[in-house]
């Protein structure tokens, strides 16, 4: 018992003796009090002496070594506080893998079946259609947007090209124009964005593997041509997808 | 009410130089803690016998658990109650899987008879009681061999309130 | 009071408050499982037993109870967990109750309720084409007449 304390709780909370019990049944008057506190250094000088010149000056004078501003601001200017955000590259829901069958929720697709295909660094998902099932292009879809359904399209064969990068949906600026003229904003020749050369034939590129893992599932290819749409006594939160 | 516990609560007189070991008295009391059950077992010894709080001690309380608290029996209990014009004995079987049940149940029914409180009421004894010595025809209806009855008027009740819906499409039907 | 031999006048009742009686438990944690009356405490309450079915033995209120057409046979009066259970074995308990309709309903529930996304377009898609069949010759049928 040579390490149970003397002190035991009576509840908890409530101990057995008082403080100043305690310290007399540990003699600590007997201990060595501690040493005093090291002398603090003495501080560094922030005056100086000079020499004044002029026989009614004085003859010295104590000067601050560092002189305080002139200038005083008449408002305090407030600070913005430092952010300490770091930008950390964004998670991908564990539900979502290559392959899994999405559902869209917002946009111009809202409520299609798509495909996923990989996350891209921006964190936004690459998904497909396929086009030729129901329409949707290669797109970038943020995953806030998305149901993950449990249905996977087995994408093993498919490599994904490293081209399909960010950069790749970038929108090209059009250049400003001044001003239009008339003609061109009465004119009936509003030039209608054409795709960038070569997304057809990306496309068709990216989906024919899919197209081909789709096929094999018999009425997948329908499935994900289907809208999803909430029935009645349908409650999101309790579907299982 | 709270759930009553059953306590063994022993005491005794404080030793003296006349009575240096003081005779023990035990107790068995339904309480519904400890704190309660000692202050009871004051409140009986004190009418009992010569000794009191200031003048006694308690030895020991324990917790008394059922033996077979998967098997139902009957109980019967004594009692002695005051009303507002006198005092009453009574004697009042329950059937139930422990003693503590039993207690409450007689405290419940006597509030509801009787508006009896807590304070007023008294439990001598509690026994189990066999079959053939039951007494209240209530119990003895129960106690039939092959009882079979129906439930005659079913009202269906949501498994919780928040499945309870106040308007129904369907006129609920009360046949099982 | 005279005692009523209801199970002999009531005829039109053909649940009973009985020993060996399988109920469902229809109130809290328990909500949905099988039971056995093992004993009857009076006329509200009842001592059930589910020793396959995680039901802990305990007294409960005939309102919190639903009674099933299903009886354990020869089941004696307050018998023990381990005796319960080998009785519900023995009288394949779970295989009689998996084979009635309520059952069956539940069971049902379960598995609508468990389908993916995909299943239930598939199951929708397989209503379709039996509707399909039967209208066809409905149609024809009535064309006949």
């Amino acid at each position: 018992m040579a390490n149970a304390p003397r002190n035991s709780l009576l509840a908890p909370g409530v101990t057995r003796f008082s403080r100043s019990k305690v310290y007399s049944r540990r003699a600590l008057w007997k201990r060595n009090k501690g040493t005093t506190a090291p002398a603090a250094p003495k501080a560094a000088a922030t005056t100086k002496t000079v020499q004044v010149n002029g026989e009614k000056n004085g003859k010295e004078r104590v000067v601050a070594l560092n002189k305080a501003p002139r200038y005083y601001p008449a408002h305090d200017v407030s600070r913005p506080i430092r952010a300490h955000k770091t930008v950390r590259p964004t998670k991908l829901r564990a539900s979502i893998t290559p392959g899994t069958v999405l559902i869209l929720l917002a946009g111009r697709f809202r409520g299609k079946r798509v495909v996923f295909l990989k996350q891209l660094s921006s964190g936004l998902l690459l998904v497909t259609g396929p086009y030729k099932v129901n329409g949707v292009p290669l797109r970038r879809v943020n995953q806030a947007y998305v149901i993950a359904t449990s249905t996977r399209v087995e994408l093993d064969c498919a490599k994904v090209d490293e081209k399909f990068n960010d950069d790749y949906f970038k929108r090209e600026k059009a250049a400003k124009n001044k001003k239009a003229t008339e003609e061109e904003f009465f004119g009936d020749k509003a030039k209608k964005p054409t795709l960038a050369e070569g997304r057809a034939a990306d496309q068709k590129a990216v989906d024919a593997a899919i197209l081909a893992a789709v096929n094999k599932v018999p009425m997948l290819h329908s499935y994900l041509g289907a809208k999803f749409s909430l029935s009645k006594g349908q409650a999101p939160h309790a579907l299982k997808f | 009410m709270a759930c009553l516990h059953e306590y063994q609560v022993i005491g005794r007189h404080l030793p003296t130089e006349s009575d240096p070991s003081p005779k023990l008295y035990r107790m068995r009391l339904f309480a519904p803690n400890e704190v309660v059950a000692k202050s009871r077992f004051w409140y009986f010894l004190k009418r009992f016998n010569k000794v009191k709080k200031a003048t006694g001690e308690i030895v020991a309380v324990n917790e008394i658990f059922e033996k077979l608290p998967g098997q139902i029996k009957t109980y019967g209990i004594w009692l002695r109650y005051d009303s507002r014009s006198g005092t009453h004995n009574m004697y009042k079987e329950y059937r139930e899987l422990n003693r503590c049940a039993a207690v409450e149940a007689a405290y419940k029914d006597m509030a509801a008879r009787h508006r009896a409180r807590f304070r007023s009421i008294q439990v001598i004894r509690v026994a189990e009681v066999a079959a053939k010595d039951v007494r209240r025809p209530y119990i003895k209806q129960v106690l039939q061999s092959k009882l079979k009855f129906p439930l005659t008027h079913r009202v269906f009740r949501a498994s919780s309130k928040r499945n309870n819906t106040l308007f129904l499409a369907k006129r609920p039907s009360t046949i099982n | 009071m005279a005692s009523v031999d209801y199970g002999r006048t009531c005829s039109n009742f053909a649940r009973m408050v009985e020993v060996g009686r399988v109920v469902v438990l229809s109130y809290g944690s328990d909500t949905g499982k099988l039971a056995v009356i093992v004993d009857i405490v009076d006329h509200n309450r009842v001592l059930v037993d589910g020793p396959t079915t995680g039901v802990v033995r305990q007294a409960i209120g005939l309102k919190r109870v639903t009674l099933t057409p299903l009886v354990l046979k020869k089941l004696p009066r307050a018998v023990r967990t381990s005796t319960l259970r080998k009785v519900i074995e023995a009288q394949n308990l779970s295989e009689q109750w998996a084979k009635t309709a309520w059952a069956k309903k539940i069971a049902a529930r379960e598995t609508r309720k468990s389908l993916s996304d995909f299943d239930r377009f598939k199951v929708m898609r397989l209503k379709k084409q039996v509707r399909n069949v039967i209208n066809v010759e409905v149609a024809k049928l009535k064309k006949q007449k």
